[in-house]
C-alpha cells in the first residue's frame, strides 16, 4: 500500500514538473530583433606544413592521434587554430616532401614546418630557420637532440620524438633455420644466404628512403662509439676526412646484397617506405625489413605481426648498432605568424604534451623528463640506446648534410651506378659544401 | 465461477490492448510518414541549398579566374605598348596571386621571366585545351614554391601581330582567401582539383578533417571507400564531359552526399562531400523535436495508463477485500446460525435425552414408591425398593449435579480453590472409587505413578478428583467386562522450577470412538451413542465439564481413540509446587537414613529412589532376592532401617522371601510388601512381625503414614471405632428450613436417630429463636441458604454477632441445596462452620455432627 501511494506521488511530482518545464519552455521565445548582426571574431592562426591532414584524434592512425592530441591541447591552451598545409608525393617522379618542404620554406610560404633531418640542415645553413634556443621547452631536451639540430650554433629544430631505426625481424623464420640475430654485417650476409637458399627469393624488403640506414650504422659506427668525435667530425667539415672513406663500406655491404639478390634493388628504388616491402614483411614472405620505432607501435605499420617481430641495430663492428636521425619542428625566420608559431611550438614541445605523445605512441622522448616503457619487441633496440650505443643519422654540425645526400646516392646505387661513382658523388658533394 | 470471472477480465483486455497497439501502430506510422515527408522536403531543399553553395564557389573562382585572364591580356597589352617588353617584363615583382610573369617573343624558344631567369614552355602543359576567357590554361603543378600553380598563356600583340607569348603563373592558394571559410559547419569537405590530371591541388582552409592526406581523385576514392565501379565509372564520364554530379555514399560510416562539381567548363573541379546529418539538420532537429513530443506524450500516456492501472489493480483488491470481508461475514453468519441451529437441536435432543434420564430413575421412584405402598407390610421387599429408590435419587442427584456445574462453567462462575494435596490421597481416593468399579466390570485397573519429583502440589484437588473421576468412570463405563484400564500419572520435564509439570493418561481397551463423535465429544450435549453405549447411562455433559476444567486450570486434554480397539485421554496440567514439601526431618527422628528396595521393574526402583533421595534417605535398589541377601549381608543387618519388597519380586508367592529378608534384617526393620491390590497369601505373609502391605503405586507420604501406623500399632494405639457407633441421641437442634417437605424429612430423620429438632421458617426466626434459647438449649443450628425474610449467610453472621459466651461456639451447619465450592466458601465466610449439600445423607449428617458437637454424641 505504501509503495503504491510512494508511486502515486512519484508520478505526480514528475507531472507538475513536466507541467511546469513545459510552460516554462514556453515562455523562453526568440528575441524580437529583426535585425541580426554578425561580428568577426579574429582568429589566431599558425600555418603548419607536415605530409599529413589534420584529422580528429579519434581517428584510426595512431601516429597521428600522438601529433593531434598535442596540436589541440595547444590549440586549447593558446587559443590558436593550426592550419595545416600538406604535400604528398604521387609517385617518386614527383617532387619529394622534402623538396617541396624547401621551396615553401625558401619562399615563405608557411609558419611551422616538419622538417626531415636533410632538410633541418639545408635550410638552417640557409638561415631559413628561427633559432629556437630561447624557448622553454629546451632546457628539458636530451643533448643529442640539442647537437644534432644545432647549424651555426642556432637550435634550428626541435622533434617530438627521437626517432630510431632498426631492422624488424621475423624471429620465428630466424628461429625456423636456426639462426642467430646477426651482429656484424658477416653474420648479418651468413643469415641471408641462409634464408635465400632456403628458397626465400628476397630475405630484405627494402624501399627507397631507408637502405641508407645500413650505411650510417658502418660507417658512423666507430665515431659515436668510442672515437673522438668533435675530433673527427672536425677533420670532415676541414676536408681532413673525406666522407668517402666512412661511405664506402655501407656502400660495398649494399652492394653485395645487391649483387647476391638478398635486396631487390630495382623494386627498391620504386618503392615508398613501408608501401612497397610491409605486405611482404608481414605476409612472412621477407624476414627483414628496416623501419623508424614507430612503426612497431602502429597498427598500420607493423603493430600486429602475427609472428614474433623484434627490432634490433643495424649490424656494425660494435654489433647491433640504431641508426637516430633527428627530425623536428622548424619556424621560419620570415613567418607571417612568427609569435604565435613560437608559442604554438612552446606549447606542442611542453613536458606535458611530450607526455601525451610519448604515452600514445610509446616513442622515446627529446624530453629528459618523459619516459614510458616500451613494447616488448622494441627492447632489444631500447637496450642499446640506453647503453649510449647508437650512430646519429643526421648531424647538423657537419657541414655535409648526410641523410638527404646518402639516401639519393643510395638510390643511384640503386639505380645501377657503382661504389666508386657513389663514392665520388661523396667526395664531389664534400668539396662543394667546403667550397661554400 | 472465478475462473469465468478471470477469464472475461481477460477476455476484456485482449481487445483493449489490442486496440491501444492499433492506436499507437497508426500514430507511430502517422509520426513515421509525417517525419519521412519532413525529411524528404529538408533533404531536397539541402541538395538545393549545397548546389547554390557550389555554384557559388564556382562562381566566384570562375570570377577571379576571368578577373586573372582579363588582368593578363591588360598586361599583354602594356607589354606590346612597351619599347622593350622584356625589360617591362622584368621590373615586375610577383604578388599573391600572379607568383611568376614570363616572355617567348614570337619566333623563339626560350624567354625570360620577371626574376630574370630562362623561360621555356617545356615544362608547362596545355594539351588538356583548358581556356579561361580564351586564354590557354596549363595543367596544375608544383610551382617553385612548393605550392600547386597554373599558368596561362596570352599573345602579346602589337598593331595586330603576335609579337610574343606572355606567361603568367598563378597560385591556387591566391583562390583560398576569396573562398568561404568552411560550409555546413565546417562538416563540408572540399578540395579544388585539376580535372586532368585529377590532382588535388587546394583544400582551402575549414573544410573538414580526415584521417590522411589525399594526392588525387584515385586517393579520395580509396580513403573513402568509394570502390562501385559503375558508380565510379559515371563519375569518371562526367568528369570528362565536365557535368556535375552528386551522388549519395557512405564516407567513414556516415551517409554522405559526394559531389564533383565542374569550374570553368570542367578544367577544374570541386570535389567533396557533405554527411547527410550536416545537410538535415534542420530536418534532423524537426525529427527530433517530433520525436521528443511524441516520447513526452507516450510517457504522459503510459503514466496515465501506469495510474489507471494502479488505480484499477487497487479498487479490485479493494474489492475483493470487501467480497472477502463480506463471503467471510457470511461464513461466520453461517456457522453461527449452524451453531445455534446445532446447540437448539443439542438442547433440544439433551432436553429430550434429559427427559428421558429424568423420567427414568422417577419412573423407578415413583414405580417403587407406589410398590412400597403395597408391601408396606413386607420388610424384604420394602428394603428392596428403598435400595432401588435410593439408587434412582442418587441418579437423579448426579444428573442435577452435572447439569448445574455445566451451567455454572459455561457461566464463568466456577472459583477454583487451590490447596495443598499430595498425589498420594488423590490416586487413593480414585483408586478408591474407581477399583470397585472396574471390579464390579471384571476389568483389570491399572495404576501406575512415574517421574514425579514432588508429591505434594498446590491445587483444587476436588476439582482435580472430578476430572479424573469423570474420565476413568468414563473408561470403565464404555469397556467391555474384563477390559483393561490403565490410570498413569507421569512427570514430565519441569517448564519452571515452581511448577510440576504432569501428564494424566486414561487409556482403554474398549469400545472406542469413531472419528466423527471425536470432534464433538468436549461439546456439551453430546452422548457417544451405539446399540452398545445405549445401555450406559450418563448425562452427556461429563467430557465438557472435564475439559472446562482442565483449560481452566490452564492445561490441556487431548484425546486419541479407534473404534474397538480403545482411547487414551491425555491431560497435561501444570501444577504449583508448595514451598515446604517433605518433611526432611521426620526420617532423621525415625532413625530411617537408608532403605533397601527390592522391585523386579527398574522404573519403578528408579521412581523410588529419587523421591525418597529427595527425602534425604538413601536408596539402594536390587531386582532379585539373592542380591538383596547378599547386599544386606554385606553391609549388616543394620544397614537398612526398611525394606520395600516387590510382594512379585518372587512368583508363586514370596512368603518365603520375606522371611529370608527379615533373617538377615534388624529385627525392628519394617517390611513393606509393595503390592498394587490385594494378593493373594499375603496375609500370611503379614503375621510376620514388623511387615505390613504398602500399596503401589509408590509415594513417600503413604509410607510416612504407613511407619506412623506401625509405630502406632507397636506403641499399643488402637485406631479409634468412630463411624460404628455414631449416635445423635439426645442432641436437640435448631433447623432453618422454609421448605415443608425437607422440614419434615430432616425432623424424621434426626427423631429416627434419637434426636430432636425446632425447625422455622426462615433466618430470622432462627436468629430470634436462638436469642431467646437459654445457653446450652441447641446442640447446632441446621440452617438452609435461600429462605424468605432472611437468608441463612445472614442469619448466621447476626446469630455470631450476638453478645453471648455461645453465638461465636455453636456449631452452625450449612445444608443448601447450592452445593458448590464457591457456596461452601461464602457459607464459611459467613460464618458457618461446614457445608453439607443436600438431599441429606443420613451417614455423612451423623459424622459431620459428631465432629462439631463433641461431647454429647
Amino acid at each position: 500500500m505504501r509503495k503504491i501511494n510512494l508511486i502515486k506521488k512519484w508520478v505526480a511530482v514528475s507531472l507538475a514538473a513536466f507541467m511546469a518545464l513545459t510552460l516554462a519552455a514556453c515562455g523562453i521565445g526568440e528575441p524580437n530583433d529583426d535585425i541580426i548582426i554578425t561580428e568577426d571574431t579574429e582568429e589566431k592562426t599558425v600555418n603548419l606544413f607536415s605530409p599529413m591532414e589534420k584529422t580528429d584524434p579519434d581517428a584510426e592512425n595512431i601516429a597521428r592521434s600522438a601529433f593531434d592530441k598535442t596540436i589541440l591541447l595547444a590549440e586549447e591552451k593558446l587559443g590558436i587554430n593550426v592550419a595545416y598545409r600538406t604535400y604528398t608525393a604521387e609517385d617518386y617522379q614527383d617532387k619529394t616532401y622534402d623538396d617541396v618542404t624547401l621551396e615553401r620554406a625558401r619562399n615563405n610560404m608557411d609558419d611551422l614546418y616538419l622538417l626531415n633531418p636533410d632538410t633541418v640542415q639545408k635550410l638552417g645553413e640557409e638561415g631559413k630557420l628561427l633559432d629556437l634556443s630561447d624557448l622553454a621547452c629546451v632546457k628539458n631536451l636530451r643533448e643529442v637532440v640539442k647537437t644534432a639540430n644545432t647549424v651555426n650554433g642556432k637550435l634550428v629544430a626541435i622533434p617530438q620524438e627521437v626517432v630510431a631505426y632498426g631492422l624488424f625481424v621475423n624471429k620465428d623464420m630466424f628461429d625456423k633455420y636456426k639462426l642467430q640475430l646477426p651482429e656484424t654485417p658477416e653474420e648479418f650476409l651468413e643469415c641471408c644466404r641462409v634464408f635465400k637458399e632456403n628458397g626465400i627469393e628476397t630475405p630484405i624488403g627494402a624501399n627507397r628512403w631507408w637502405l641508407e640506414t645500413f650505411v650510417f650504422a658502418q660507417a658512423f659506427a666507430d665515431m659515436y662509439n668510442g672515437g673522438d668525435t668533435e675530433a673527427e667530425i672536425a677533420k670532415l667539415n676541414s676536408g681532413e676526412s673525406k666522407y668517402s672513406d666512412y661511405m664506402r663500406p655501407g656502400f660495398e655491404f649494399l652492394q653485395e646484397l645487391i649483387d647476391k639478390g638478398y635486396v631487390d634493388a630495382k623494386k627498391a628504388y620504386v618503392s615508398e617506405a613501408i608501401e612497397g616491402e610491409g605486405n611482404d614483411f608481414l605476409a612472412q614472405k621477407t624476414p627483414i625489413v628496416m623501419a623508424y620505432w614507430g612503426a612497431a607501435n602502429t597498427e598500420t605499420a607493423y603493430g600486429k605481426p602475427d609472428f614474433n617481430m623484434q627490432v634490433i641495430g643495424f649490424p656494425s663492428s660494435h654489433g647491433q648498432m640504431p641508426v637516430v636521425p633527428i627530425t623536428g619542428f622548424g619556424i621560419g625566420t620570415q613567418a607571417e605568424h612568427l609569435q604565435d608559431a613560437k608559442d604554438m611550438l612552446d606549447m606542442i614541445l611542453s613536458d606535458e604534451a611530450l607526455q601525451v605523445y610519448t604515452e600514445t605512441n610509446k616513442v622515446i622522448s627529446p624530453s629528459k623528463n618523459v619516459e614510458v616503457d616500451c613494447i616488448p619487441a622494441l627492447k632489444p633496440l631500447n637496450d642499446r640506446i640506453e647503453e649510449d650505443i647508437y650512430v646519429l643519422a643526421s648531424n647538423a654540425s657537419l657541414k655535409l648534410e648526410q641523410w638527404g645526400n646518402t639516401c639519393l646516392i643510395v638510390r643511384e646505387l640503386l639505380n645501377g651506378a657503382t661504389v666508386d661513382e657513389c663514392m665520388a658523388q661523396f667526395d664531389k658533394l664534400q668539396e662543394e659544401t667546403l667550397d661554400k | 465461477m472465478k475462473k469465468n470471472q478471470n477469464r472475461s477480465r481477460k477476455d476484456r483486455g485482449i481487445p483493449l490492448f489490442v486496440f491501444i497497439i492499433i492506436v499507437f501502430g497508426m500514430l507511430g506510422v502517422i509520426v513515421f510518414s509525417v517525419a519521412g515527408k519532413l525529411s524528404a522536403e529538408m533533404s531536397a531543399s539541402a541538395i538545393q541549398n549545397l548546389s547554390e553553395s557550389l555554384n557559388l564557389i564556382q562562381c566566384t573562382i570562375e570570377a577571379i579566374l576571368k578577373n586573372e585572364a582579363d588582368f593578363q591580356k591588360l598586361i599583354a597589352q602594356r607589354v606590346a605598348a612597351a619599347d622593350n617588353p622584356i625589360e617591362y617584363i622584368c621590373v615586375y615583382e610577383r604578388n599573391e596571386t600572379m607568383v611568376k610573369l614570363s616572355l617567348i617573343l614570337e619566333g623563339e624558344e626560350e624567354g625570360v621571366s620577371n626574376d630574370g631567369s630562362k623561360f621555356t614552355e617545356e615544362d608547362l602543359d596545355f594539351s588538356a585545351g583548358g581556356k579561361v576567357d580564351d586564354l590557354p590554361v596549363s595543367q596544375s603543378y608544383v610551382n617553385y614554391m612548393g605550392t600547386w600553380a597554373y599558368t596561362m598563356k596570352c599573345p602579346v600583340v602589337k598593331d595586330d601581330e603576335e609579337i610574343g607569348t606572355l606567361y603568367i603563373e598563378y597560385v591556387y592558394d591566391s583562390l583560398d582567401k576569396s573562398l568561404p571559410n568552411g560550409f555546413y559547419n565546417n562538416k563540408a569537405m572540399l578540395y579544388i582539383m585539376d580535372a586532368r590530371s585529377e590532382r588535388l591541388v587546394l583544400k582551402p582552409k575549414g573544410m573538414g578533417e580526415r584521417s590522411a592526406g589525399h594526392l588525387n581523385l584515385e586517393d579520395f576514392y580509396h580513403a573513402n571507400d568509394i570502390r562501385e565501379r559503375e558508380l565510379r565509372a559515371k563519375v569518371d564520364k562526367c568528369l570528362k564531359k565536365g557535368d556535375n554530379i552528386l551522388f549519395y555514399h557512405d564516407i567513414r560510416g556516415k551517409q554522405s552526399l559526394n559531389y564533383m562539381w565542374s569550374v570553368n567548363n570542367g578544367t577544374i573541379y570541386l570535389i567533396g562531400y557533405v554527411p547527410v546529418e550536416a545537410i538535415q539538420q534542420e530536418g534532423r532537429t524537426v525529427n527530433q523535436n517530433i520525436l521528443i513530443v511524441v516520447s513526452v506524450m507516450l510517457i504522459a500516456f503510459f503514466l496515465c495508463c501506469l495510474l489507471y492501472y494502479f488505480n484499477q489493480r487497487q479498487q479490485i483488491r479493494i474489492r475483493k477485500e470487501r467480497e472477502k470481508e463480506r463471503e467471510q461475514h457470511n461464513k461466520q453468519l453461517a456457522e453461527a446460525l449452524q451453531a445455534a441451529q446445532l446447540a437448539s437441536n443439542s438442547k433440544t435432543m439433551f432436553l429430550s435425552n434429559m427427559s428421558h434420564d429424568i423420567r427414568t430413575p422417577m419412573n423407578a421412584v415413583l414405580g417403587f414408591t407406589a410398590l412400597l405402598g403395597m408391601e408396606a407390610d413386607n420388610p424384604v421387599k420394602v428394603r428392596e425398593y428403598t435400595k432401588k429408590i435410593t439408587a434412582s435419587g442418587q441418579h437423579l442427584l448426579n444428573l442435577i449435579n452435572d447439569v448445574l456445574d455445566v451451567s455454572k462453567i459455561e457461566s464463568g462462575k466456577v472459583v477454583l480453590n487451590f490447596e495443598k494435596f499430595t498425589l498420594n490421597a488423590l490416586v487413593s481416593s480414585i483408586d478408591a472409587i474407581i477399583r470397585p468399579m472396574a471390579d464390579g466390570r471384571k476389568q483389570r485397573f491399572h495404576v501406575e505413578v512415574t517421574g514425579i519429583k514432588h508429591e505434594y502440589l498446590m491445587g483444587d484437588e476436588t476439582r482435580i478428583n472430578q476430572i479424573l473421576i469423570n474420565l476413568l468412570s468414563n473408561a470403565v463405563k464404555y469397556t467391555q467386562e474384563g477390559g483393561n484400564i490403565w490410570f498413569r500419572i507421569i512427570g514430565l520435564k519441569q517448564r519452571s522450577s515452581q511448577f510440576e509439570h504432569i501428564r494424566i493418561e486414561v487409556e482403554d481397551d474398549g469400545y472406542g470412538m469413531t472419528p466423527e463423535y471425536l470432534e464433538t465429544i468436549f461439546d456439551a450435549f453430546t452422548r457417544a451413542e451405539n446399540s452398545t453405549t445405549n445401555k450406559v447411562q450418563g448425562t452427556g455433559l461429563g467430557m465438557a465439564i472435564t475439559k472446562n476444567i482442565v483449560e481452566l486450570m490452564g492445561g490441556t486434554i487431548d484425546v486419541a481413540s479407534e473404534v474397538d480397539k480403545g482411547s487414551i485421554f491425555k491431560v497435561e496440567l501444570e501444577l504449583r509446587i508448595p514451598e515446604e514439601q517433605i518433611d526432611g526431618k521426620f526420617w532423621q527422628e525415625n532413625g530411617i537414613n537408608r532403605i533397601l528396595v527390592v522391585d523386579r521393574e527398574q522404573e519403578e526402583c528408579e521412581n523410588i529412589r529419587v523421591l525418597m533421595e529427595e527425602a534425604g534417605v538413601m536408596v539402594d535398589t536390587v531386582s532379585v532376592l539373592e542380591d538383596a541377601l547378599n547386599i544386606v549381608k554385606e553391609k549388616g543387618g543394620d544397614s537398612y532401617q526398611l525394606v520395600l519388597l516387590d510382594w512379585q519380586v518372587q512368583e508363586a508367592g514370596s512368603v518365603s522371601v520375606v522371611r529370608k529378608i527379615r533373617e538377615v534384617i534388624a529385627d525392628m526393620a519394617p517390611v513393606l510388601l509393595l503390592t498394587p491390590y490385594a494378593a493373594e497369601g499375603i496375609e500370611t505373609a503379614l503375621e510376620i512381625d514388623h511387615t505390613e502391605v504398602l500399596s503401589k503405586p509408590f509415594f513417600v507420604s503413604a509410607l510416612k503414614e504407613k511407619i506412623l501406623e506401625m509405630q502406632g500399632e507397636t506403641m499399643g494405639e488402637t485406631v479409634p471405632a468412630e463411624e460404628a457407633c455414631i449416635s445423635l441421641e439426645g442432641l436437640h437442634f435448631l433447623a432453618a428450613e422454609d421448605n415443608e417437605i425437607n422440614a419434615e424429612i430432616l425432623s424424621e430423620i434426626l427423631e429416627m436417630e434419637g434426636a430432636s429438632c425446632e425447625v422455622v421458617e426462615n433466618g430470622k426466626l432462627v436468629l430470634e429463636r436462638f436469642e431467646q434459647a437459654t445457653e446450652g438449649e441447641f446442640d447446632a443450628i441446621l440452617m438452609d441458604v435461600q429462605m424468605p425474610v432472611m437468608n441463612g449467610y445472614d442469619a448466621t453472621k447476626a446469630i455470631r454477632a450476638l453478645e453471648r459466651s455461645d453465638a461465636t461456639k455453636i456449631p452452625i451447619i450449612a445444608m443448601t441445596a447450592n452445593a458448590f465450592a464457591e457456596d461452601e466458601k461464602d457459607a464459611l465466610d459467613a460464618g458457618m462452620n461446614v457445608h453439607m449439600a443436600k438431599p441429606i445423607d443420613v451417614e455423612l449428617l451423623k459424622k459431620i455432627i459428631n465432629k462439631y458437637v463433641q461431647g454429647k454424641g
